[in-house]
């Protein structure tokens, strides 16, 4: 357990469901108020380093707005990968059809990988994330 | 991904939808795991849960009436027959699922 904390927000900075990013000592942080329990995660999405705040906390688990990998905000453990985008039946152009084939072969192979969790604990109506 | 994880995370998520809409997860809990388990590995090669028990048509319109829980998709089938076509989900008041026959829709006057 660490003995070294830092402040980051006040505990009425976010209703419970909600997420909020803060920069802490130059790490991005994500801090999820799951139903009054606060838990602190890497920003930056294990598969394609989305912005994970903008997505959407359900429970314990965070879902990347990008392109839905899925996260135990407890744990930092990745629990599915991006879910394949439907393009549906529009005709692409030429140059973005050839544009987005290029994007699904290098993504292709793209791994996705457990986020970084940090301690957190309350204290005084502000939450304080290990150092 | 670690299996027992994704498989209690899909869990949560059901749970939430299929509540709802009148049916819970199967009493049988050895099935119930079995099915989930499924769904994990058909998630990992496909990126989504689709129904195990349904065949992939590779025609996105209909294989995305398959992914699970696919009870809206199916409704009316599944309240004749009380449970969804692969029995991870039954009506709310089904205690013993093995008694509830897997009848495909023209045997319950649909189609």
């Amino acid at each position: 357990m660490s003995d070294k904390f830092i402040r980051a927000i006040s505990t009425d900075e976010i209703a419970p469901g909600g997420m909020k990013s803060v920069e802490l000592d130059g790490r991005e942080v994500v801090i999820c108020n799951c139903g009054g329990t606060y838990y602190a995660i890497q920003r930056r999405c294990g598969h394609m380093n989305a912005p994970l705040e903008m997505g959407t906390l359900e429970g314990k688990f965070v879902t990347c707005p990008m392109h839905c990998a899925q996260f135990d905000v407890t744990t930092g453990q990745a629990l599915s990968g991006p879910v394949p985008a439907d393009l549906g039946k529009e005709s692409l152009s030429p140059v973005l059809a050839a544009y987005m084939q290029h994007v699904s072969a290098l993504m292709k192979d793209i791994r996705t990988e457990s986020i970084c969790t940090y301690e957190t604990k309350v204290e005084a109506g502000w939450v304080h994330v290990a150092a | 991904m670690e299996t027992e994880s994704r498989k209690k995370a899909l869990h949560y998520f059901f749970d939430k939808v299929v509540g709802p809409l009148g049916f819970k997860f199967t009493p049988d809990v050895e099935l119930m795991d079995f099915l989930l388990e499924q769904e994990v590995v058909l998630e990992g090669k496909h990126g989504i849960p689709f129904c195990p028990c349904q065949p992939l048509r590779h025609d996105r319109a209909r294989d995305m009436q398959i992914v699970c829980p696919c009870i809206p998709f199916h409704r009316e089938h599944f309240d004749a027959i009380k449970r969804c076509w692969c029995g991870l989900f039954v009506h709310k008041d089904v205690m013993d699922p093995d008694s509830l026959p897997q009848l495909p829709p023209k045997d319950v006057g649909l189609e």
